[in-house]
């Protein structure tokens, strides 16, 4: 830091003024519908995802897409094509690390913190929507990693539900390949991960006991009567499918099933929007989270 | 702080000689901004430009940049003036004053990441502003880019003592500010304000640099101070603090300053904070660019 400062040449990305205006339009009603965000910077994607809806349908321009993705019917169903599209390969293992660092770094030192006064040593976490179980296995790793310092003498359960038979099959067996993993460091292969062939990794037993797999359809509401008693919720990408009135409910039993002080995440870019006033919105670097205020905390 | 430690400060920022000069235009540019905008001639900013060649073609620059979305580039600073409007230029200016004012080799702290931080500011300052229609929105923009100003004292009359701060703050992983008062006994508000005053910044942009850490000692400026405050709170969070993991959560709804602010602008209840959020990081790339413009760039300092 010793030199003149010297004017650099500025470096660019895509400049926004080239996107075609209809996809701002675009991405402001999917944020609208799901609560998913597309900022500026990542248009581009927005714009891939709707090239290739375009080419299924043989739309010519974006206009035209625009006319046929808001044109009653098949909205609805377009908009999920659309949506299916754009949150397409964002499964992998440590999906997030400013959503982990936050957890490792702020919100486990909170919540041991303030539930060392219990009697129980008990972190219960759901992972809503797990799909093929990358989340709470990405969870029940960073648990362990803590299990000497933050979480020693703790018992932590994890849940992974998901709608989808299969998805689940999938998630107990913890099977991945490269495109799973490709966030994962060497580190976390070597130590959480066996070699089942040449291309693929199976997680180790000790990671699959803390967590415990099931379908569940969020929608049903006896069943979620009885999820009580989470620290942690986590629920990505899946809230974007459900329309306001289904999503109002589901977002209260998340509120609901949460303890006081408890966290529920959602996916990176994804937002409650202003669907629930109960939640705070709360900020660590590089992430949010809705927060459920403990007992003592009263809003303004 | 007492009265002692005060005066110290004081003492130090008045009678150093090591401040480096501001350029000629600074002053003038800042009395210009905090007039009313009726009584600003687009002359007379022309006139004052011409003085600093080098500010002149660096005021260009920023105003090309994406941030400012103008579809023709302006090539000279009457026309930029016609385009972006004389207040925002004037802001420009502002910005390209200050990075001649400190150079390169007296900083203890990244400058790179500083300008990114008070820049982010000052965009997020506006950005609230124009949703609340509160106050000016290019006066808002001055108190974000100035409000951490004590940061460049720090560096400059206290650079152990700081330096110990900013070590401390990374260790800990606690705010700087925090970290300053541990082991300073004061902070950058202080030393900010003692220079603010030195240069007759005005009493509004006084109390933003005093008091952006703490909103209830507001008098004169309360909503200016809340905005500024946020802003500082939320850049940190979002890839525009200081450089280190701040192991905190920030609760923008339940802070103080966003009670001063809903009890003046109602608006601020319709405002979605994720999204407010998630704009912002648009603009973290468009500040990176900026600052590499207008200050130099890291990979240039080392």
């Amino acid at each position: 830091m010793t030199s003149v400062p010297q004017p650099a040449a500025m470096p660019l990305s895509p400049r926004p003024e080239m996107v075609d205006p209809v996809y701002r339009q675009i991405r402001d009603l999917v944020y609208k519908v799901s609560g998913i965000y597309k900022a500026e910077e990542k248009l581009y994607l927005l714009a891939d995802g709707c090239g290739r809806r375009m080419k299924q349908l043989g739309a010519r321009t974006p206009r035209d897409y625009w006319d046929q993705l808001t044109a009653q019917p098949s909205r609805d169903g377009e908009l999920r094509h659309l949506l299916n599209e754009i949150t397409i390969g964002e499964t992998s293992l440590f999906r997030s690390q400013p959503q982990l660092d936050a957890l490792r770094k702020v919100i486990l030192p909170e919540i041991t913190a303030e539930k060392t006064k219990q009697i129980t040593k008990r972190l219960r976490v759901w992972s809503a929507g797990c799909s093929t179980g990358e989340e709470p296995y990405t969870l029940a790793m960073t648990m362990l990693e803590e299990s000497e310092r933050l979480l020693k003498g703790w018992t932590v359960e994890i849940l992974g539900t998901d709608l989808n038979d299969r998805s689940v099959e999938a998630a107990k067996a913890g099977i991945y390949g490269d495109y799973a993993l490709r966030n994962t460091t060497e580190y976390f292969k070597r130590k959480y991960f066996s070699q089942l062939d040449d291309k693929r990794l199976q997680v180790r037993p000790e990671v699959k006991k803390l967590i415990s797999f099931s379908r569940l359809n969020l929608q049903d509401d006896s069943k979620m009567l009885f999820m009580k008693g989470m620290d942690l919720i986590f629920c990505r990408n899946v809230l974007i499918y459900f329309d306001g009135v289904s999503k109002s409910k589901v977002i209260n039993h998340f509120f609901t099933n949460l303890n006081f002080g408890g966290y529920f995440f959602l996916g990176t870019s994804e937002s409650l929007m202003k669907l629930n006033d109960q939640f705070h919105l709360v900020h660590f670097p590089g992430t949010i989270a809705y927060w459920k205020p403990s007992l003592n905390v009263g809003k303004l | 702080m007492t009265s002692a430690v005060s005066a110290t400060i004081r003492d130090r920022v008045q009678g150093i000689e090591t401040m480096p000069a501001i350029p000629t235009v600074f002053l003038p540019l800042l009395k210009m901004l905090s007039s009313s905008s009726d009584e600003v001639k687009v002359d007379e900013v022309v006139r004052l430009v011409s003085y600093d060649n080098t500010i002149a073609a660096q005021c260009l620059r920023v105003a090309s940049s994406p941030l400012f979305g103008l579809a023709q580039l302006p090539r000279s600073i009457k026309s930029a003036v016609i385009s972006l409007g004389l207040r925002r230029v004037e802001t420009i200016l502002l910005t390209c004053c200050l990075g001649q004012a400190f150079p390169a080799e007296k900083w203890s702290l990244d400058p790179d990441v500083f300008w990114r931080h008070s820049l982010g500011c000052a965009m997020v300052c506006r950005k609230f502003s124009e949703k609340l229609k509160a106050v000016d929105s290019e006066k808002a923009y001055m108190a974000g880019l100035l409000h951490d100003l004590g940061f460049m004292v720090n560096c400059l009359v206290f650079p152990k003592e700081f330096a110990a701060a900013t070590e401390l703050a990374c260790r800990e992983g606690v705010p700087l500010h925090q970290a300053e008062l541990a082991t300073m006994g004061f902070t950058h508000c202080e030393t900010g304000q003692a220079l603010a005053e030195k240069w007759k910044l005005g009493s509004e942009l006084v109390e933003v640099i005093a008091h952006h850490h703490d909103v209830a000692q507001s008098q004169t400026a309360p909503a200016l101070l809340a905005m500024v405050h946020l802003g500082d709170l939320l850049c940190r969070m979002r890839g525009l603090g200081y450089g280190y993991y701040e192991r905190c959560k920030v609760d923008l709804i339940s802070d103080p300053a966003w009670g001063v602010l809903l009890k003046e602008h109602r608006d601020l209840e319709g405002v979605d904070l994720a999204r407010f959020t998630f704009e912002l990081d648009e603009s973290v790339e468009q500040i990176q660019a900026l600052v590499a413009t207008v200050f130099g760039s890291s990979s240039a300092r080392s």
